[in-house]
């Protein structure tokens, strides 16, 4: 009798908490975090005017002093002239200096990719125009 | 029995584990809230153009709908593929629901054709909405 009453009291003892287990699925749940952790990258918006589908042979008719770019899928040309990225942020830079807020005209055509579309509204964003319109044409 | 007892105590108090622990949990909330905003907001089979100078993103529209862009063609919302159709309809009442002056924009990939894109801008045009941007990565992290 008495040697039973010894061991339920060991036993009790025994029964405190064990933060062992605990700490294992803690750590093992930080580390399958950190693995698949990805930093997100900075991400711009390039806000544009898109006319709409029916408006778009109007605003090309009715501004034919704006500067246009056309994009087509193997360069560029600014005003009808061939040019290249370089000499295209320079153009852009002239008439940012001029006027900010002058309408640069944007046509991309059907078979450009569209990272070239993005490369001209980056030299945009970054000489300042702000009224970028796009229009695309065929 | 006193002699197991202290043997016990010097066991578990040798190191106090309480503030670890406190750290180690407030590292898991953080990774677990951070990586389900990710999974909201990324579709990873874009891959966006560069845009170094472009305005990062900083108080965005709530209401801003993402239209992803394949290089394909193929358009998706919240990874949800849609055909140009079910598009201008979810677009349409959309607008029927928020206005015309909801913001669009629109991801899409570096290699996708002008043509694929230029689709996805009259769908909104038609819809009857004017803002819109398309998405670019300023700066990897």
């Amino acid at each position: 009798m008495a040697h039973k009453r010894k061991r339920k009291r060991v036993s009790l003892i025994d029964a405190e908490l064990s933060m062992t287990p605990m700490i294992d699925i803690v750590f093992q749940l930080l580390i399958y975090f950190i693995l698949t952790f990805e930093v997100l990258d900075d991400i711009a918006h390039l806000d544009v005017y898109r006319p709409a589908p029916d408006a778009e042979q109007r605003e090309q008719m009715e501004t034919p002093n704006v500067l246009r770019v056309v994009i087509y899928a193997d360069g560029f040309t600014v005003n009808d002239r061939q040019m290249r990225l370089p000499e295209i942020e320079r153009t852009l830079g002239r008439l940012a200096a001029l006027d900010r807020d002058q309408t640069v005209l944007i046509m991309a055509t059907a078979h450009s990719r569209h990272e070239n579309l993005i490369e001209i509204l980056d030299l945009c964003a970054k000489v300042g125009l702000r009224n970028l319109s796009v229009v695309s044409m065929n | 029995m006193p002699k197991a007892r202290k043997n016990r105590v010097s066991d578990a108090g040798g190191i106090n584990m309480t503030p670890m622990i406190d750290i180690v949990f407030q590292m898991i909330i953080f990774f677990v809230l951070t990586v389900e905003m990710e999974r909201d907001a990324m579709d990873e089979r874009i891959r966006m153009a560069m845009s170094p100078h472009g305005p990062l993103v900083e108080q965005r529209d709530p209401r801003t709908v993402t239209i992803d862009v394949s290089d394909r063609g193929e358009f998706s919302i919240g990874r949800v593929p849609l055909s140009g159709q079910q598009l201008f309809s979810i677009m349409r009442n959309t607008v029927g629901i928020h206005g015309q002056s909801l913001p669009v924009v629109i991801r899409g990939d570096l290699d996708a054709n002008h043509q694929h894109i230029k689709n996805a801008m009259d769908l909104c045009t038609q819809a009857g909405l004017y803002r819109i941007s398309f998405a670019a990565i300023k700066q990897l992290n």
